[in-house]
């Protein structure tokens, strides 16, 4: 995989949903979470918040399914697209994908999904724990592989560790 | 109308009895109609043409629209004996229309089970046995309305257009089917039950849980037990006309449950976060319940 992706550390959410917000506005021009393209799924008993979005998979199954062509691949800025002109609504993206991440938009009648706001993720702005980042997609193996790293050495004796 | 262009070709319907039975286009436009409906953006359902290389949704609508037109052909050209034109000289443009129809009847017949299937992450929709069910079912239903055409018919018209023989023929047809029904109906169940959680989940709501009222009473008692055994009395009973009708509708809301509960039943595999909960869970009460850390700490 080449080019970047958001990568997202759902230790470091707080739930506070303001991604939503900021996507909702840059995307509709309106304050709606309702319409944003990023949500906040929450386990409240856990106190695990999760910001999902599209995975923007390398072989998505939902450009196989659009039978209009509307969602497609932009190799440019490596993310899966909906051309909102080319959509007639029919939902199939949204009961295809594995993940949940199209969106219909009732207002526009059309499936809505991330598109890394053209190159400039809004989420990633406004998100003030930095939860939500946007990185080069093989700094975010090497970030996720420190992560695990870190988790493991946690979990061992603190006298097994050499000095 | 696959199952009356049958029973044309075994000589039972007459060639001007045809548009009693050619009906069918017209059915499957006005759920056409209601399938655009359905859409966000309407006016913009002409776009759907634009994929069929791996969309069937695309493949469906060329399927639904070559079955209306050539079949809406169909239909016009069995008219035209009364109006007082002659096609004899067309006879092979209509076996051609009527070969073409045929084949785009069963086509939608089968699509749209290969529709549902196409969604890859519902594992009790993920097999070949539900578009085999859902022609089955569409094979039964189609048997009996032309049963109840051709029957309501002759009553009306009080004549015997449609020969006796026929309605026998298309009854042991029928019987044979909704046994067939039942059968793929039992081995789709028992292979999504022994596949994948999911799968299986969606099978205990059908056999036990929320849908179990429609699952038992509208598809395996009205579905297929009452038709059977309707039938059945009928076949000894030729002149009771009503005991055919009652079978007719059982069969039809037999059918159309069946559709109900497979779409509903659908369960998607759950998201991988929540399956990483699940499991933490599970081990957090784990430790709780053999104090595993105090284990671990004695290592």
């Amino acid at each position: 995989m080449q080019g970047k992706v958001l990568y997202i550390d759902y230790e470091k959410c707080t739930g506070c949903r303001e991604c939503e917000l900021a996507c909702s506005v840059f995307h509709t021009g309106a304050s709606n979470p309702s319409r944003s393209r990023i949500k906040v799924l929450k386990w409240e008993w856990e106190g695990i918040y999760l910001p999902m979005t599209c995975q923007n998979c390398e072989d998505p199954f939902c450009v196989e399914v659009c039978p209009t062509k509307a969602c497609h691949k932009d190799p440019e800025l490596n993310r899966v697209v909906i051309d909102k002109d080319k959509c007639i609504g029919c939902k199939t993206c949204i009961v295809a994908c594995p993940f949940g991440a199209p969106l219909f938009d009732k207002a526009e009648g059309v499936s809505i999904k991330c598109d890394y706001c053209d190159g400039d993720p809004q989420c990633v702005r406004f998100c003030e724990t930095k939860a939500i980042r946007y990185i080069d997609a093989s700094e975010m193996n090497a970030t996720k592989q420190y992560a695990a790293a870190e988790k493991l050495l946690d979990t061992l004796p603190k006298q097994s560790i050499p000095s | 109308m696959a199952i009356g262009l049958l029973m044309h070709w075994m000589g039972y319907i007459p060639n001007g009895l045809k548009p009693v039975i050619l009906w069918g286009p017209i059915l499957v436009a006005i759920g056409a109609f209601f399938l655009v409906l359905k859409l966000g953006v309407k006016r913009r359902f002409l776009n759907t043409i634009m994929n069929p290389m791996t969309s069937w949704l695309s493949r469906g609508f060329y399927i639904l629209s070559v079955c209306i037109i050539i079949g809406g052909i169909d239909f016009l050209i069995s008219l035209l004996p009364y109006l007082n034109i002659d096609f004899e000289f067309w006879s092979w443009l209509i076996t051609a229309l009527d070969i073409i129809s045929f084949i785009f009847a069963l086509a939608t017949a089968i699509y749209t089970g290969i529709l549902i299937m196409s969604v890859r992450y519902v594992p009790f929709w993920d097999t070949w046995l539900l578009p085999a069910l859902f022609t089955v079912s569409a094979l039964s239903t189609g048997a009996m309305a032309t049963m109840l055409v051709s029957t309501g018919y002759n009553i009306f018209t009080t004549s015997t257009g449609f020969p006796e023989q026929m309605a026998n023929t298309l009854s042991s047809i029928e019987q044979v089917i909704i046994v067939i029904e039942a059968l793929v109906l039992a081995s789709y169940l028992f292979t999504r039950y022994r596949l994948k959680e999911y799968a299986m989940y969606s099978v205990q709501l059908l056999l036990s849980g929320n849908l179990k009222y429609v699952f038992w009473m509208g598809i395996i008692i009205c579905g297929f037990l009452f038709p059977i055994i309707l039938e059945g009395i009928y076949s000894r009973l030729h002149d009771q006309h009503f005991l055919l009708f009652l079978a007719g509708a059982f069969l039809l809301l037999g059918g159309f449950f069946i559709r109900y509960v497979v779409i509903y039943a659908g369960i998607k595999e759950e998201h991988p976060m929540q399956r990483w909960l699940e499991n933490r869970r599970f081990l957090e009460v784990l430790n709780k319940n053999t104090d595993f850390q105090a284990y671990r700490r004695e290592l």
